[in-house]
């Protein structure tokens, strides 16, 4: 792969993203309905939606507004949140990590899970294990992840008690260190394992497919014929290939990852930028929502140039260029 | 709590309306003859407790910020009405008691207030609380940013003076009868001069992440969507206040998960039990409930149906009155609610006890009524369907009796109960697609007014000044969320509106809001159907919670 092509991708994420901010930025303004009345909540007079809107700047026209949002955007201002006051960005960056870390790990665990799974199903396709193995993950993968979620909490979680229902942390937790790794680690376990379902699902399903056809191909043959070990034959002819596509979905689902937060993390009270996206877009928050896009955006772009690196890694015969 | 609470209330109203005044009086009376009154003041569940402890509570929505005084959303008041005071208190029958302000006068007729500021008050950071940190909030913040209060006080409110450190004096434009009822820290948080001073208040993100108050508790730490921790406050003015030695907020977003949690014992307080869950918990020997109409963002709210009086149809009262008489209250309370609330027994929520009205003629359900006011009306029925016009004027003949029926999603159960109950007199309500989010809804109804009828929780507030005024006036049909929604028009109506706020003695304003309740049931521009009741859970290891405001004050745990 040439430095040259790497610079062009990067360079690329710039008109993507900014591409995406113009079309939210059009979405979120034609949505119907009036931020301030999330602030005036019941009892607002005119008087109140008046100043609220000028203080705002929404009493200005469209394109006005726009020529304002993207003049600050480009000194990194998204503008302060019309609700909480502060600045859109803080709100997003101080939520930003929770998000990547039930994200990085639910990824961690699908994929691990998700390639394991497959291959215990795809090595003898048709057998019992594949049956077991693609009755659950597609069962999995029909249930809703909201719904999981309250069976996990009210069948897992509340009789076992160990495990906490809600949150981060425990609540009023002042730990440091190892302490509150384990603290946080113990939160992280149910809400990544919900949301790592829907994708162990795809991920088995996409393995065993792609390893029952190696497993099915002349190269294969070739090498059970020159008497290589099984394991070897699963482990490094057929699984190499059959992981081309796996990788792609993968990368692919990062985006999906990126929208079941919003449920997770309302579902098991996870203090990450899902939940920050459901209340901005109850109320109206425009530039906390901006702010969000940018960073969905920017996260499933380079996602996708990262898989697309991947690729090179495993199949030799891609060329970038 | 259904009939009991319908008895008592009937019974407060009563009595109220004759005590009420006296009442007043008398506790301006005790509140300057002695400042220990201050510390029994807030409305509490449970006894008095041991001391020190944590509490865990949940609430269900993320503050983000601290400043009570520039916001009137629920999830900032949750968290920051445990750290800051107003000049009142306002107990159970929404009756003003001493909170800063030791005791007031009210001169004038009721033109000017004036309030003495208990002694002694530090700020959390140690400054000494005055005079002008009331001036200074009502001017720069209240006035400013609190929707409620700034739509009520700002065409009234002269002026604010104060003569010294401890007097403070609202001068107003005319007799002002409400102000007392807003002064509480849900109303009027007072907010400190001397860090908010020549700062723009809403974007002062270091003061409102860092609320610095004179309430119970002391502003420990903030995680964003996760909770927020409190100290109590050792220099509170509260003689013996607070008993708890931390209170940790936490932000759990399902209801259902508050209640999974209680039962757990992860937290010991839940400020939303969803009904079913209200009803499923009653008997527990673990958990105890607390009914409130008393919200930290809202008080005393009323399902109600609003008829568009601009369309044709809804414009002859016979068919409101029939709608009405079609619809059961028991069933919204039994089914929709389970149990969690009471019938609308008056125009006016049973939570403002001097301007309820019990005794006031309510439609009631008859559906047989219905029927014989919808013939009466023009509206004819062959065999068991939908009626037709047969010569309403300004509808031609054979049109069948089929209206829409706005509703929040949240409220998809109101609706399926009122079309069927409607069914069965002979009027289509139509369901199928108007669950309008927030948004939509209000563009329909107040800005389009493409509508024929809807529901909508009015909350009605701690006085009727503040959340029952704007639903009838005719000044208030406009493009503002939650006005005049029926474009009711009835100048008696305004006129009895105007005098009531302008009259100061207690029981001459209940008679007015007597007069007005009369007339709106008779004219029925809406159909209010059940009050709702907001259901706190709490740990039985735990006692002495209020349902609103310094929900912490006086509550500990064992």
């Amino acid at each position: 792969m040439s430095g040259r092509y790497l610079a062009w991708r990067l360079f690329l994420v710039v008109p993507t993203v900014a591409g995406i901010l113009v079309v939210g930025f059009v979405l979120v303004h034609l949505a119907p309905g009036d931020p301030v009345q999330a602030l005036a909540g019941e009892h607002g007079d005119a008087e109140y939606y008046a100043f609220m809107r000028a203080r705002f700047g929404l009493d200005q026209p469209l394109l006005a507004q726009f020529a304002t949002f993207a003049a600050n955007l480009l000194t990194g201002d998204f503008g302060r949140s019309f609700i909480q006051g502060r600045p859109a960005f803080d709100l997003v960056a101080e939520r930003l990590p929770a998000t990547l870390l039930l994200i990085s790990a639910s990824l961690a665990l699908a994929s691990v899970v998700g390639i394991a799974l497959g291959i215990v199903a795809g090595s003898r396709p048709g057998g019992v294990r594949d049956l077991a193995v693609s009755g659950t993950t597609l069962a999995l993968y029909a249930a809703p992840v909201f719904w999981i979620g309250q069976l996990v909490i009210l069948l897992v979680a509340v009789p076992v008690g160990w495990l906490p229902v809600q949150g981060m942390t425990s609540p009023g937790s002042t730990s440091t260190g190892l302490a509150h790794a384990l603290d946080v680690g113990r939160h992280l376990l149910l809400p990544a394992l919900v949301l790592a379902s829907q994708e162990v699902a795809a991920i088995a399903r996409l393995t065993r497919t792609g390893l029952a056809t190696e497993l099915a191909s002349d190269h294969v043959r070739t090498a059970r014929a020159k008497g290589v070990a099984e394991w070897q034959v699963v482990g490094r002819h057929a699984l190499r290939r059959a992981l081309l596509p796996v990788v792609t979905v993968v990368g692919g689902r990062t985006g999906h990852l990126v929208a079941g937060t919003v449920v997770i993390e309302t579902v098991f009270g996870w203090p990450g930028l899902g939940r920050l996206l459901v209340t901005s877009v109850g109320s109206g928050d425009r530039p906390v929502l901006l702010a969000i896009f940018a960073v969905a955006a920017l996260a499933v772009v380079v996602v996708n140039l990262v898989t697309d690196l991947v690729y090179v890694r495993l199949d030799p015969r891609i060329r970038y260029r | 709590m259904g009939l009991s609470a319908k008895g008592d209330s009937a019974v407060r109203g009563r009595i109220g309306r004759v005590v009420v005044l006296a009442a007043a009086v008398a506790f301006v009376a005790a509140a300057c003859s002695s400042t220990e009154e201050t510390s029994s003041s807030s409305t509490v569940a449970g006894g008095e407790g041991p001391r020190g402890g944590t509490l865990v509570a949940a609430t269900d929505a993320d503050p983000g910020q601290f400043n009570p005084a520039i916001t009137t959303s629920g999830s900032v008041h949750t968290g920051a009405e445990l750290i800051y005071n107003g000049l009142v208190e306002l107990d159970e029958a929404q009756q003003p008691v001493p909170e800063l302000a030791e005791s007031w006068e009210v001169l004038e007729d009721g033109a000017r207030y004036r309030f003495h500021l208990v002694e002694g008050v530090l700020w959390h950071d140690g400054t000494p609380f005055t005079s002008a940190d009331v001036k200074f909030t009502f001017e720069e913040a209240l006035l400013q940013y609190h929707s409620r209060t700034k739509s009520s006080l700002s065409g009234v409110l002269d002026r604010i003076e104060t003569p010294d450190e401890r007097t403070v004096e609202f001068v107003f434009n005319q007799p002002y009868a409400p102000l007392l009822q807003q002064l509480n820290v849900t109303e009027a948080p007072i907010i400190p001069k001397h860090i908010y001073e020549g700062t723009d208040i809403p974007n002062n993100d270091d003061a409102n992440l860092r609320p610095v108050g004179t309430g119970p508790f002391v502003f420990e730490s903030y995680t964003p969507g996760s909770e927020v921790t409190f100290t109590a406050n050792l220099n509170y003015f509260k003689e013996g206040l607070p008993l708890l030695d931390r209170v940790v907020l936490r932000i759990i977003p399902e209801d259902a998960n508050q209640v999974a949690s209680l039962e757990s014992g992860d937290i010991q307080w839940a400020f939303n039990v969803p009904g079913v869950e209200a009803r499923r918990l009653d008997g527990s020997d673990e958990i105890d409930l607390l009914r409130t109409g008393n919200n930290p963002g809202g008080a005393n709210c009323i399902m109600t149906v609003s008829y568009n009086l601009d369309r044709p149809v809804l414009a002859d009262v016979r068919v409101r009155r029939a709608i009405a008489l079609g619809l059961d209250q028991q069933r919204f309370l039994d089914n929709v609610l389970f149990g969690q609330g009471a019938v609308a027994e008056a125009p006016i929520h049973s939570g403002i006890p001097f301007a309820h009205d019990p005794d006031v003629a309510m439609p009631g359900y008859d559906p047989e009524e219905a029927g014989r006011l919808l013939d009466a009306a023009g509206w004819g029925r062959d065999g068991g369907g939908t009626r037709t016009s047969r010569g309403v004027p300004g509808v031609p003949d054979g049109t069948p009796l089929s209206i829409d029926f706005l509703y929040f999603p949240t409220f998809n159960d109101y609706a399926q109960l009122a079309a069927a109950e409607l069914a069965e007199i002979g009027v289509d309500l139509r369901i199928g697609d108007t669950a309008l989010e927030r948004d939509p809804f209000v563009q329909r109804v107040f800005v389009d007014r493409d509508f024929d009828t809807n529901v909508i929780s009015y909350c009605n507030g701690t006085d009727p000044e503040i959340g029952v005024r704007r639903m009838y006036v005719s000044s208030n049909i406009n493009t503002n969320p939650f006005s005049n929604a029926a474009a009711y028009r009835n100048p008696d109506i305004d006129r009895l509106f105007d005098e009531a706020r302008a009259e100061v003695d207690t029981a001459a304003r209940t008679d007015l809001y007597r007069q007005i309740s009369d007339i709106l049931v008779e004219d029925l521009p809406y159909y209010w159907l059940v009050e709702t009741t907001n259901v706190r859970g709490y740990r039985t290891s735990c006692s002495g919670f209020g349902p609103a405001g310094h929900f912490a004050e006086a509550a500990s745990c064992s």
